[in-house]
């Protein structure tokens, strides 16, 4: 007997469309899990209107965001500061909360635990560790919701949006940072970004990287390396690592269900359902880090999906690989199940370096897919209705997507 | 202040890394009355914060060398303590791996050592019983030497629950407190410190990378501290289940090999680099060393680049010119150097308190009535213990990498040695140790601590 139709695990933009998506298909007895106090994921502490533009066809803050998301999902149940220590076969759920543990049952679930930016140490920065050195999501709680100013003139690794998020969190607080540091010839984010930069009189160094955290005691500069090997300091007393997101699947990794060989990533078809057909992943557990809109309204498709798996529909077809080449970090699905009724698919993925040409997605030597795309790394790019002829069940060949002809 | 008026000792331990906090211990509970001196924030502020956190049988450690003998009995009586204080273990044995024909043919040398320092149990293991017991270790491991008795313990709650001994034993510790001079009466040393002067009728010099620094109030050494810089890679839980034992390497003239080890917090670490450095306080790491000890863990677990590095760091070993512990008692002088405490200085702490306390005893004094012995309960950090979080302890978990709740926070924050440094803490708790990095805790972190911890985490000012 399970407790629950749906346990739903994260209440980010995902999580909560999901939960939408389910209630709206009249699956009503389901449960969100937020091992935080609030409801709300990355959005609650990101307090500028970078949320809503799909959704709601205008920009409203993070907070707001959540807050309208809900409206649309009442009476689904949410349990908050309760953990999800590991999932089990048979949608078995082990909880830590602050009464103890518990154990839930549910006929399907959802992971939608999300993403967090890569910090200093995964980053192998050289250095000592010297306090004032966080990620963007840290910085936004210390400024936004603990009205705390961690530094003075920090500086920010990275250009994508989220490092320009940083920027706007900075300024709300009255901090100027020193400056912004960049790897590539380009920012990361869509290049009108560098004007903001500009008018809150932030240098942008390219082809750039920080080579040394100084001081341990009180952080007073980094030193970055450029591509000709030249050096130099920057006065600073704090750094901040923007971006870099990586996908919150450690329950994933340490459950039952399959990864990607080559990405690492869950396995999850185009119906959001994973190697384990009693769970979905969805959301930027899957695709670090899409804009919270594309999160939302994914996740309402998700839910949808469950409600139809639930209702009978029942996946099936033979599990085939999506092996993504050189220059791509993921795609979304990165597994298809190939039944008789599929004919199309579509495929989003992300690719590491700015890229501008052919992509092109091949089945056992046949091209089933080739259109040229400008793309940008850390955001979405969508190959639309890849079509699935000539894809036999029963073979172990991989459904190959990369850049180029 | 006159002399009269300062306070008197009858033990000062200088240091309190884990040596220093064992010395205070054994002292303490041998009914001295006792301070110690710490120039950092908290204890384990040198070099015993960064090790392997291996508890060593002492199998190839120099044959009839203080060290050895220290390292042993240490062993003993860590796993005869441990329980009582809630200390974690796993008995994970190790295995050294020759992964060439020149290494290869040092393992029978390696048994010999062992053998020779009483390590009876350790024998030869062939390549393909090798392979059978680690799957995921490169075939290119041609086989090894098993050492049964290898364990990986708690590098932080141990001396912590040293201390906590000697605490309740009527110790007395200041930290943020530098040893700059002092002065030998014939009967009682005087220390001047960067908190005021304090006298002792005996010091302990522990004081690890200062070590001869200190050693100069005394007289000159005859030692010279070598700071050897070790950098370490921490992986993420996911990667702990890749080996079973702890994986040493062979040393060679040619090659200094690195180790791969669970863990007691669930995790795989790689590691150390070996560099000479002139700094004594502070342990950069380094980008394309970090890069280099990848590739060495790469070659040997071929696996390893699936699983996501969580943590970074370097620690300072206090090396000298020689091989063996530099453990001397000062003739005329009341002062004991304890010097020259390498990378086995964890497992070795409780068997130096107990050889400088005979020291002691033979050169200077001896203290008594012994006090009456307390087991203070740490807070278990193990990943394969149960956390309060498990427990549930009424709070909610705020550091979800690492499992950490607002009451450890809390009681870390009031227990007796309470955490006073954000390193203090974290040592403590485990708070913001894990993968994130304090992406999700940080900041509510800071707002517990606001007030308790200095420097404040998060800044001084309010927007």
């Amino acid at each position: 007997m399970s407790d629950y139709d749906v346990a739903i695990i994260g209440s980010g933009p995902s999580g909560i469309a999901a939960a939408t998506g389910l209630i709206r298909a009249g699956i009503t007895n389901i449960i969100v899990f937020e091992r935080e106090a609030e409801i709300g994921g990355i959005p609650r502490h990101t307090h500028h209107p970078s949320f809503g533009m799909l959704v709601f066809k205008r920009p409203i803050s993070g907070p707001k965001y959540i807050k309208k998301l809900l409206k649309r999902c009442a009476g689904v149940r949410f349990e908050t500061s309760a953990t999800v220590l590991a999932i089990h076969e048979g949608g078995v759920l082990h909880l830590a909360t602050p009464e103890g543990q518990k154990t839930i049952c549910a006929r399907h679930i959802v992971l939608a635990t999300g993403a967090r930016e890569t910090p200093r140490h995964g980053r192998l920065i050289s250095g000592l560790r010297p306090q004032g050195v966080m990620t963007t999501g840290a910085l936004q709680q210390f400024i936004y919701t603990g009205k705390m100013k961690p530094f003075q003139r920090p500086v920010i690794v990275g250009t994508e949006l989220v490092s320009f998020s940083a920027l706007w969190t900075l300024r709300h607080a009255g901090i100027k940072p020193a400056a912004m540091i960049e790897e590539n010839s380009r920012i990361t984010a869509y290049r009108p970004a560098t004007l903001f930069a500009r008018l809150l009189g932030v240098p942008i160094f390219y082809r750039s990287k920080v080579v040394d955290i100084a001081e341990v005691e009180k952080l007073s500069r980094v030193g970055i390396e450029n591509a000709s090997g030249e050096k130099q300091s920057i006065a600073c007393d704090g750094v901040i690592f923007s971006g870099k997101f990586t996908g919150d699947n450690n329950l994933a990794k340490a459950s039952q269900m399959g990864l990607n060989r080559s990405t690492q990533f869950p396995l999850v078809d185009q119906n959001w359902i994973s190697s384990d057909p009693n769970i979905s992943v969805i959301g930027n557990t899957v695709h670090p880090a899409d804009m919270g809109d594309q999160c939302y309204l994914e996740g309402l498709e998700a839910g949808r999906k469950v409600a139809e798996k639930l209702g009978g529909n029942e996946p099936s077809g033979h599990q085939i690989r999506v092996e993504p080449g050189d220059g791509i970090r993921m795609t979304t699905p990165n597994m298809l199940r190939v039944g008789a009724s599929e004919t199309f698919v579509s495929l989003n993925l992300h690719v590491t370096k700015a890229y501008s040409g052919p992509i092109t997605v091949k089945y056992n030597g046949e091209t089933l897919y080739k259109k040229r795309h400008r793309c940008l790394p850390a955001r979405r790019i969508t190959l639309k209705r890849i079509q699935l002829k000539g894809v036999v069940e029963n073979t172990d060949l991989p459904l190959e997507v990369y850049l180029g002809k | 202040m006159t002399k009269d008026t300062i306070p008197l000792y009858d033990v000062i331990v200088i240091g309190g890394g884990v040596v220093g906090c064992a010395v205070m211990r054994r002292f303490s509970l041998a009914g001295a009355k006792t301070l110690l001196l710490e120039k950092g924030a908290d204890i384990l502020s040198g070099a015993s914060k960064a090790n392997s956190a291996i508890l060593h049988t002492g199998f190839d450690a120099p044959p009839d060398s203080i060290e050895v003998a220290c390292m042993q009995a240490g062993y003993t009586e860590y796993l005869d303590i441990r329980q009582d204080l809630n200390l974690p273990l796993i008995e994970t044995g190790a295995l050294v791996v020759a992964w060439d024909e020149e290494q290869l043919a040092q393992l029978d040398g390696i048994i010999a050592k062992a053998h020779e320092n009483g390590v009876e149990d350790v024998v030869r293991v062939e390549r393909d019983a090798l392979h059978q017991a680690e799957p995921n270790l490169a075939n290119t491991a041609l086989g090894a030497v098993e050492v049964p008795r290898e364990f990986v313990i708690d590098p932080w709650s141990s001396p912590l629950a040293y201390l906590r001994q000697a605490i309740d034993a009527g110790a007395e510790y200041r930290f943020n407190t530098n040893v700059t001079d002092g002065e030998f009466d014939g009967n009682v040393w005087r220390l001047e410190t960067s908190q005021g002067a304090v006298s002792g009728r005996i010091v302990i010099n522990c004081s690890g990378n200062q070590g001869d620094i200190v050693q100069k109030i005394c007289n000159e050494p005859e030692f010279e501290i070598r700071p050897r810089k070790g950098q370490f890679l921490v992986y993420d839980k996911s990667a702990s289940s890749l080996i079973d034992a702890i994986i040493l390497p062979v040393p060679t003239p040619t090659t200094k090999g690195v180790v791969l080890t669970k863990t007691i917090f669930g995790n795989l670490l790689l590691g150390p680099t070996a560099e000479e450095q002139d700094d004594r306080e502070n342990a950069r790491v380094d980008h394309d060393m970090l890069q280099g000890l990848i590739e060495v863990g790469t070659k040997m677990l071929p696996d390893l680049p699936q699983h996501a590095v969580t943590a970074t760091y370097a620690g300072l070993r206090p090396a000298t010119q020689f091989k063996d512990y530099q453990i001397k008692a000062e003739a005329g002088k009341n002062w004991i150097g304890v010097n020259g405490i390498r990378s086995t200085g964890l497992t070795a702490a409780l068997g130096i308190s107990a050889y400088v306390e005979q020291l002691c005893a033979e050169k200077f004094a001896e203290f008594g009535p012994a006090k009456t012995l307390t087991f203070p309960q740490m807070p278990m950090l193990a990943q394969h213990e149960e956390r309060s979080f498990q427990e549930g302890d009424g709070t909610e978990i705020v550091c979800h990498c690492e499992g950490v709740t607002r009451g450890d926070i809390e009681r870390a924050l009031v227990a007796d040695i309470p955490a006073k440094s954000l390193g203090g803490l974290r040592r403590r708790t485990r708070v913001m140790m894990g993968r994130c990095n304090g992406f999700y805790c940080s900041a509510k972190v800071a707002a517990l601590t606001k007030g308790k911890i200095t420097p404040a985490l998060g800044g001084g000012d309010e927007t």
